[in-house]
């Protein structure tokens, strides 16, 4: 393999697929990078066995070839080195790659790409087509449900995010057990079937982290085998391992009525509950609101407090539209901190009942998000 | 300048007072107390011989027969044909431990369990001369006997190593004192293998190498040397054989981790039985915990296989726990993912760790009614 490439194009690549590259496998090859010329360009590719990214970027090829070599010192080399084009060349026979750039020179030692897993691409599938999503609603709807997938594995299903797709729209959940989210839009997508599937949480966020500057539609591609989904994009195609079982029935988790309905500034809550939070981060993340109903000379009130045995404690107040009657709940900052980041609307609404059942967060002026976080039992 | 001329005030000069309290044969003791009918017989706590048990504490007389701890039980019946034996109630014995600690703390609010039958108490600042501490020991040796039942045997020293060592001296019941200035002349004639860190290895090679065998013969050892032969192990070796000993009674405050562990009385390669096994680990983490009234942050595996490989897995949990299904379920899904299937396996061990008061974290789908 004798390749050319501009160190800006390659350290880029590099970023793009180093996220997949795995960090404690037992198998040593998986902690390489495949490097190998395809049709003109330079492939990049690497998975952990439950997420593989691929990425192609500009090259002259002299002699086509592949290798594998160790992800992070070929990532940290490239990075040092000036911008520029680099002359890499892989000697068969040891799988040593050679590299030059400017005056630096080094040659990294390699393992047999025989031995790398296969990393599926929209073209090995031998299709190219897929669902197109629109790029821009499927991002955000990415971000309005990622946070709220567990991030343990004891239960392995709720480590996935749900997508349900129904004739023209898309619906994404993801729960974690104490917190549900749910958003739905029209993607673009052209499909006349329903069809369901579970994808891992941190797939989505990888593919997030790795489409900022895609313009054009994402492909989504269902392997035949319906047990991996690939994600297609304009130089790089993410796919990941679906996730088989039954998705917990969210929809009677969603509460249908409430007692109390406040309705306050997304950012001054947000603010509100961060600064609680610095004093309930010692706490187990406890911060207590008390919503108060308006008089007629006075409006409604939010009161967010937290308190820290050891550091003290913190009390902010916000103006609020509420409806029905006054409450006391407490809940996890942490989980309203991420659901309020990402409501994307001027204003919120927190819905309960009681101290013990579930707040529901919604943008006001929008049907289309909805986050249920369970509220935190507090014995005084 | 005499000791008594020594303002008492001045804490750096003052020997501390540390006590060292031991409870004889503990477990065999909780025992004859819960059941009279075993006192003064040979009772032996431990597993049973035909399951290949160990003996986890044994009354004097059955010690008299040569019956020790960790030594199997079949060993200790041939030892000891009459024995009694019970099998360990490890709960009534916290019980009991509690109640002696519960003790010792109004005593002195310095109180460092050691173990389940043993605490270390710095009575410094409970006295204003050294020889109070004396009298303060066999006040709290009488009300362990008097008001829990328990025989202890108690050593006072300037400080921790010295206390355990004389604790040990006189069993059962002794009380030992060790005066300031005495310590070292109280150690020379015992063997080097009551400091700690000299195990058997050790003094074999201290015997070989410096013909020592007595705490005394160590003393006469140049640091230097000592060094030379046993790196910073042997600089603390000569502290020690000169009674020395700074450190601090710590007082223990808070448990880290809170585990439960089962070594199988046949070595176990049957997937369904040790999901069983490791299903009744978690109920009983899950019941000390809520006993406890605390939530573990992070749930850790041990996995013992029949040659002795030992590994352990741990994982995070999104929100504090003390829910049984949630332990089991983080814990089979460490086991699945770390056992290789078929090979033998002899020890299974859950504990909670980052451990919390409860805070109640609702859940969606309401407590251990979770889907799938």
């Amino acid at each position: 393999m004798k390749i050319s490439c501009l160190q800006e194009n390659l350290a880029k690549g590099l970023a793009t697929v180093g996220r997949a590259v795995a960090t404690r496998s037992t198998l040593p090859v998986l902690s390489n990078i495949l490097m190998e010329s395809d049709r003109g360009r330079l492939r990049l590719a690497a998975t952990n066995l439950e997420i593989g990214i691929s990425c192609w970027i500009g090259a002259r090829v002299e002699e086509e070839g592949r290798t594998t070599v160790p992800a992070r010192l070929l990532t940290e080399f490239v990075n040092s080195l000036p911008s520029g084009q680099i002359d890499m060349e892989l000697i068969e026979r040891t799988q040593t790659l050679n590299l030059k750039c400017a005056r630096y020179e080094a040659n990294i030692k390699g393992i047999d790409p025989a031995e790398f897993p296969d990393v599926p691409t929209a073209e090995s599938l031998g299709e190219p087509g897929g669902l197109p999503l629109q790029t821009e609603t499927f991002r955000r709807m990415i971000e309005r449900v990622v946070f709220a997938a567990a991030t343990d594995e004891s239960r392995p299903i709720l480590t996935g995010v749900l997508a349900q797709f129904y004739q023209g729209g898309l619906t994404l959940a993801a729960a974690d057990g104490f917190r549900l989210s749910v958003t739905s839009a029209d993607v673009g997508a052209e499909l006349d079937e329903t069809a369901k599937i579970i994808i891992p949480a941190r797939a989505l966020a990888e593919l997030n982290r790795i489409s900022g500057d895609q313009e054009e539609p994402i492909q989504l591609i269902v392997t035949p085998t319906r047990n991996q989904v690939l994600f297609h994009l304009t130089n790089t195609d993410l796919v990941a391992q679906l996730i088989e079982g039954n998705f917990p029935d969210y929809k009677q988790i969603i509460p249908k009525t409430y007692n109390t309905r406040a309705v306050v500034n997304t950012q001054e809550l947000l603010k509100a509950v961060k600064v609680a939070f610095l004093f309930a981060r010692d706490a187990a993340n406890i911060i207590r609101f008390q919503i108060l109903p308006g008089t007629e000379l006075s409006p409604g009130q939010m009161i967010v407090a937290a308190t820290s045995a050891e550091f003290g404690d913190n009390v902010s107040e916000l103006d609020a539209t509420v409806t029905g009657d006054k409450i006391e709940i407490a809940f996890n900052a942490r989980y309203l901190i991420d659901v309020l980041s990402v409501v994307g609307t001027t204003e919120v609404a927190l819905e309960t009942s009681t101290p013990s059942s579930p707040g529901v967060v919604r943008p006001v002026g929008g049907d289309d998000f909805v986050c249920v976080i369970m509220p935190m039992h507090i014995s005084r | 300048m005499s000791r008594n001329m020594r303002e008492p005030k001045s804490c750096e000069d003052r020997p501390r007072a540390i006590l060292h309290l031991d409870l004889d044969a503990f477990f065999a003791s909780v025992e004859a107390l819960e059941n009279p009918l075993l006192a003064g017989k040979p009772v032996i706590v431990g597993g049973r011989p035909e399951e290949r048990g160990v003996v986890a504490s044994a009354s004097y007389p059955a010690r008299a027969f040569g019956v020790r701890s960790a030594m199997p039980t079949s060993r200790a019946l041939a030892l000891c044909p009459e024995a009694i034996v019970v099998p360990p109630r490890h709960r009534l014995y916290a019980d009991y431990s509690r109640r002696v600690m519960e003790l010792l703390h109004q005593v002195s609010p310095l109180v460092e369990p050691a173990s389940i039958d043993e605490a270390y108490l710095d009575l410094t600042d409970q006295i204003a001369d050294w020889e109070q501490a004396v009298d303060l020991a066999r006040q709290v040796q009488h009300r362990v006997r008097d008001e829990i039942g328990l025989s202890s045997s108690l050593g006072v020293a300037t400080n921790k190593l010295v206390a355990k060592i004389a604790a040990d001296q006189h069993k059962p019941g002794g009380l030992t004192v060790v005066r300031p200035g005495q310590e070292a002349a109280f150690l020379a004639p015992l063997p080097v293998q009551v400091l700690w860190g000299v195990g058997p290895v050790t003094a074999r090679k201290l015997a070989d190498l410096l013909q020592v065998s007595t705490v005394g013969d160590l003393a006469q050892i140049p640091e230097e040397v000592l060094r030379a032969h046993f790196g910073r192990h042997g600089s603390a070796m000569a502290r020690q054989a000169q009674g020395r000993d700074e450190r601090p009674v710590v007082p223990v405050h808070e448990r880290k981790t809170l585990s439960q562990e089962r070594t199988f009385r046949r070595d176990l390669a049957q997937a369904e039985i040790l999901e069983q096994e490791l299903r009744q680990l978690s109920e009983a983490v899950s019941q000390h915990l809520q006993s406890a009234g605390l939530a573990c942050g992070t749930i850790a595996l041990k996995l013992r296989y029949a040659d002795f490989t030992t590994l352990t897995r741990q994982m995070t949990l999104s929100a504090p726990t003390n829910d049984a299904l949630l332990i089991y379920q983080a814990a089979l899904a460490m086991f699945r993912r770390s056992w290789e299937r078929g090979r033998p396996v002899r020890l299974l061990g859950v504990s909670g760790r980052r451990l919390s008061s409860l805070v109640g974290q609702l859940t969606l789908w309401g407590g251990s009614n979770e889907p799938d």
